[in-house]
């Protein structure tokens, strides 16, 4: 087989349709892309896509570039467009003002109309040199009357492009003046449109397109078949049939698949991980009550931890059924004396009422405690990965709702260096950590409590996580008379790590784009 | 936790000795403290102390305290603690303050001349206590007085809110107890703590002189310590005698670790207390308690001797003493932490260096495992993935406008119903999910310009008012999937939902129902066993607007954690 041929089986059937198109032009070598569309029936893109790949096949170059002035709408055009110019809106503002007798200044402009300082000082400036309004002594700004052409002729611009781009020439001198006056320059990013200078190609075809051109010809139109169909293999004819080559390096078209959620799926992981190291699952439910959450827990009742700055109270119902005894009171004479505990208590009268107000579980430890008082398997491991809820202020490093990774480990051979044996085995299972360090903690409900940092091949040390034997006066009320290790990990900056995102509420992001970008975990 | 700051100068002057970096990290652990800040400029350091029952540690003398015993083996002596016998100026207690603040308490500390980071360390150390130990001023307020202008004894007494005036802290003029609550910002921040009473707390001295307006303002003349003083008066006022005595006792430590000596305190009180009717202040309050040898070693798991035990406590600031097998064990007088043996062990623990104790693997079999529902969970996941579906997680928490306006339920509609948080901090996380489809329409919402079609589920918790459950409230486990595309329609819907079921092998029907969020006759619920689970239907065009969504979409919804269910 020739060059010649080998090169014309690989044409695409657009390339085809292209190289066609030069031969039958009269100027065969000054062809814009819209010429070669019209003249082979394809769309814009194709053509562009098809004269791509035959530059890259050396049959087709570019002749002539002619520059060109493009004009079309910046973001801040298409919220124009959406929500109008801030120039329209103070018109607007001052009418619906001067209509009811109200007066406005710039700053009562600016929060009313929810729009920056500056785009308010720009607008305002431009409005005041038009003589469209004026401002009084004490920062009144008022109508003169006068209406603001240039207001409405950059309305109207940014109506006409919000249809698309369209070449500057297109426009008046007058309305170019105002485009240029509002198009986006060096320090002035926020304005309405965008000048591009760009260039239109001209296309003709090289000394090796000439002649697969007239190979083209002289084949006529050809027997070539793209898809192999159920009735070629059924009667045998797609012996007869020539099939066209490929090239099949183009880039595919993407498809949407099914995908695990990146976060879900680290979380996935860890819990594979606890399952494989024989911990066992518990759940709870998103409202607990205050025992639960907290009094089982020997928070003490008046614990700053519990007012309603760090803890979401449910509005209605706002108290649970009954706890359940001998819980209740058990619970409530650790509280108060020590009961049967060993310990002296906190000394203070217990609020049964209090103790079922109804909260959002603030802390998985919650999950632990209802474990505690069902009777838990002795020795036994056990895990829970519970959304949680806090009172705090929703920025990067904190989420409305999160997950906590935490469970309980019962025996009797546990102790406190079986405590930093389990918390060094998480370190090197969970979070590959070869470098552990151990630190003094505490937490209301475990003594000795601990911190463990491990570390990171990336972000050096970190926390791990948190844990400790939990107090006497927490297992014994709930029934259980073995040492209890309590433990919690902080996985969010691992995964934060590992999902590359810098926003902890990104965990839970809205954006599909950014879900179906993320890499798998493995 | 509270923060406090330092200087490195000061803290190095209070433990006698240079101080290097690397030194300060590995002495850390001993006061369970993280430096946040260090400004090597003005050698400011500002600490975060974890422990919320050691108000001991929340000044710089405090660390300091803890290091220096820690490098001394042994901890400070207090000689104001012993000769108990001698006679004290007094104060003197009124009949009826046990109804409003019943306890008061204070010291003398002499000689030590106020430098200007001594004053801001002892103003630092005033403030935590009050607000942080003392629940903002509620349980405990300290004042701090000049000495020379005090004549003892002084009265503790109630006093008539408009016939007592003095000159408060930062006002030249008289004010009365009335005007101060009214008008000065101390009063208007505090004044909540004395309301319901008509007769207010007052500190005034054998003089007639007025020190203080307890827990609200000192008084400008008498309560306005400045740089170079050299002898202070210090009165602890509060709700809870064992909390006033701390918080004395910790003042006082201070201020004799900073060179003053210290004079107790006589307090007189006309109504009985857990200490008696006289008290004096400062006093080891906290009573020996006996521990046993074998504990402590069966909790950390070593076997430790007397002797180690001894050299670890007595180099934390116990007092030890006992021998064999049984401890007597006494927390310093600033401490008051004390409510089980554990809390000792975890400072024998501390005091050792929890990296000298050895990890020993878990070595106990167990048989790890998840929940039912957690299996199923996992189950249905996989089959949604392998029909195309992309996995989405979102918060719980949202607003009312997402969850029911935007979905076009009216607030009388049983499906409105969800649980709200009472104490609301954004408008945006105001109410718990009662369903998921809404956090679905927020993704998509979101990604018009990702490529189609979209086909999301979202399998997680919500939670819906529930009468008969403990908590009032159900949590339920459910699946939501969201198809979204220039044809999404019913049918399409329907044949995901049927598979779905079919290799879950559920017997599910369809009746056709009214619903709101979605296109009239194109919508029903979905049943199980006959009972209802769910819903299927093309989104209404309105919510789609409201969403503003231009995409037809098209969903199902239903319960996976059913009580009850059968499988066909």
């Amino acid at each position: 087989m020739s060059e010649v041929t080998q090169l014309v089986e690989s044409l695409h059937p657009h390339e085809v349709k292209v190289v066609r198109a030069f031969e039958t032009s009269k100027d065969d070598d000054s062809c814009t892309e819209e010429d070669l569309a019209k003249r082979s029936g394809l769309e814009i893109a194709q053509v562009g896509s098809a004269l791509g790949r035959l530059q890259i096949k050396g049959l087709v170059g570019i002749s002539a570039r002619v520059p060109r002035t493009e004009v079309s709408l910046t973001e801040t055009g298409l919220r124009y467009f959406q929500h109008y110019t801030p120039m329209v809106r103070i018109i607007s503002a001052l009418k619906k003002a001067s209509d009811t007798g109200a007066q406005l200044t710039i700053r009562d402009i600016q929060t009313r109309e929810k729009l920056d300082s500056s785009e308010v000082s720009e607008a305002i400036g431009e409005l005041k040199q038009e003589g469209v309004i004026r401002i009084t002594a004490g920062g009144i700004v008022e109508p003169t009357g006068r209406s603001s052409s240039t207001a409405e002729l950059l309305q109207k611009l940014i109506r006409f492009l919000h249809e698309g781009t369209k070449p500057l020439l297109d426009f008046t001198p007058p309305e170019q003046a105002v485009i240029k006056k509002f198009s986006q320059k060096r320090g002035k990013p926020n304005e309405p449109f965008r000048v591009d200078e760009r260039e239109s190609r001209r296309f003709g075809l090289t000394e090796n397109g000439r002649v697969i051109a007239r190979q083209l010809l002289k084949e006529g139109t050809r027997n070539e078949i793209t898809l192999l169909t159920p009735e070629m293999l059924k009667d045998g004819s797609w012996r007869n049939k020539r099939f066209r080559k490929y090239t099949i390096s183009l880039q595919p078209a993407r498809i949407a698949a099914g995908k695990k959620h990146p976060y879900r799926e680290f979380l996935d992981l860890v819990k594979a991980k606890l399952v494989s190291m024989g911990f066992e699952e518990m759940r709870g439910g998103l409202i607990e009550n205050e025992f639960w959450n907290m009094d089982a827990l020997f928070m003490p009742q008046f614990h700053p931890a519990r007012e309603t700055h760090d803890v979401y109270f449910v509005k209605e119902p706002r108290h649970s059924a009954q706890i359940p005894e001998p819980f209740l009171s058990q619970v409530a004479a650790a509280h108060e004396h020590g009961g049967r505990t060993g310990s002296s208590g906190w000394g203070y009268t217990f609020d049964r009422m209090r103790t079922r107000r109804l909260v959002l579980r603030s802390q998985g430890t919650a999950v632990s405690a209802r474990t505690l008082a069902s009777a838990p398997r002795v020795p036994g491991k056990y895990f829970s990965i519970a959304r949680c809820f806090r009172y705090d202020q929703v920025d990067a490093t904190h989420a409305p709702d999160f997950f906590q990774i935490e469970g309980i480990v019962l025996g009797p051979d546990i102790n406190f260096r079986t405590l930093l044996g389990l918390l060094t085995l998480f370190a090197r299972e969970v979070a590959q950590a070869q470098e552990i360090r151990f630190a003094p903690a505490y937490f209301p409900f475990t003594e000795p409590s601990v911190e463990v940092h491990v570390r990171h091949p990336r972000l050096g040390w970190i926390e791990l996580g948190g844990a400790g034997l939990f107090r006497p006066e927490v297992r014994l009320p709930l029934g259980v008379e073995v040492p209890v290790i309590a433990w919690g990990l902080g996985l969010d900056r691992m995964a934060m790590v590992a999902l590359e995102i810098h926003d902890i509420r990104d965990l839970f992001s809205a954006d599909l784009e950014m879900i179906r970008s993320k890499r798998v975990q493995y | 936790m509270p923060t406090i700051s330092a200087n490195r100068k000061d803290l190095a002057k209070l433990l006698g000795r240079h101080v290097t970096d690397k030194e300060l990290e590995a002495w850390l652990p001993l006061v369970k403290s993280e430096i946040k800040e260090v400004d090597t400029a003005t050698g400011e350091i500002r600490f975060e102390l974890q422990d919320s029952n050691r108000p001991d540690l929340w000044s710089v003398e405090g660390i300091a305290r803890q290091i220096r015993i820690k490098l001394n083996g042994r901890p400070d002596s207090y000689p104001y603690l012993q000769n108990a016998k001698s006679r004290r100026d007094q104060i003197l207690v009124e009949q009826g303050l046990e109804r409003v603040r019943p306890f008061i308490g204070g010291c003398k500390a002499r000689g030590y001349k106020v430098t200007g980071e001594g004053l801001t360390q002892l103003v630092q150390t005033q403030e935590k206590l009050a607000d942080i130990f003392g629940r903002k001023r509620r349980m405990v307020s300290i004042g701090l007085y000049r000495l020379p202008s005090i004549k003892f004894p002084l009265s503790y007494l109630l006093a008539d809110p408009d016939r007592t005036r003095f000159r408060p802290l930062g006002y030249t003029e008289p004010m009365s107890l009335r005007e101060i609550l009214e008008i000065h910002p101390k009063g208007q921040e505090y004044g909540t703590i004395l309301s319901g009473h008509d007769q207010l707390p007052l500190l005034r001295d054998a003089k007639g002189d007025v020190l203080s307006f307890p827990p609200i303002i000192n008084s400008r003349d008498i309560g306005e310590v400045r740089v170079g003083d050299a002898d202070l008066f210090i009165e602890v006022t509060g709700t809870d005698i064992c909390t006033v005595m701390l918080a004395v006792n910790i003042m006082a430590a201070n201020l004799q670790d900073r060179g003053a000596s210290i004079e107790p305190m006589d307090v007189v009180y006309p109504y009985k207390t857990a200490y008696g009717r006289t008290v004096r202040m400062p006093q080891v309050f906290t009573r020996p308690r006996a521990i046993k040898l074998g504990d402590i070693s069966k909790a950390l798991g070593e076997e430790l001797s007397l002797k180690d035990v001894r050299a670890s406590l007595a180099s934390y600031g116990y007092a030890v003493t006992g021998n064999g097998s049984q401890l007597l064990v006494s927390l310093p007088s600033y401490r008051n932490d004390l409510m089980h043996p554990v809390d000792v062990i975890e400072d024998v623990a501390i005091s050792r260096g929890y990296n000298t104790f050895g990890p020993i693997m878990p070595a106990t079999f167990t048989v790890g495992g998840l929940f039912r529902i957690e299996q199923l969970s996992d189950k249905v996941r996989e089959l949604m993935l392998g029909f195309g579906f992309q996995e989405i997680v979102s918060n719980i928490l949202g607003s009312r406008i997402d969850l029911t306006h935007r979905m076009r339920l009216p607030d009388g509609h049983p499906e409105a119903r969800c649980v709200e948080i009472e104490n609301v901090m954004s408008q945006s996380y105001e109410c718990l999910r009662q369903w998921i489809l809404p956090s679905l329409l927020r993704v998509e919402t979101a990604s018009s310009r990702s490529f189609y079609p979209h086909f999301l589920f979202e399998l997680g918790e919500i939670v819906v008012p529930d009468q008969q459950a403990e908590t009032g409230t159900r949590t339920e486990v459910r699946l939501s999937a969201l198809l979204a595309h220039a044809t999404a329609n019913f049918s399409e819907t329907h044949s995901f939902l049927e598979l779905l079921c079919s290799y879950l092998a559920w017997a599910y029907s369809l009746t056709p129902i009214d619903h709101p969020s979605f296109l009239d006759g194109r919508v029903g619920r979905v049943e199980l066993a006959g009972r209802p689970a769910g819903l299927i239907g093309e989104l209404h065009p309105e919510v789609l607007e409201r969403w503003q969504i231009t995409m037809p979409c098209s969903a199902f919804e239903l319960v996976i954690d059913l009580p009850g269910k059968t499988q066909a």
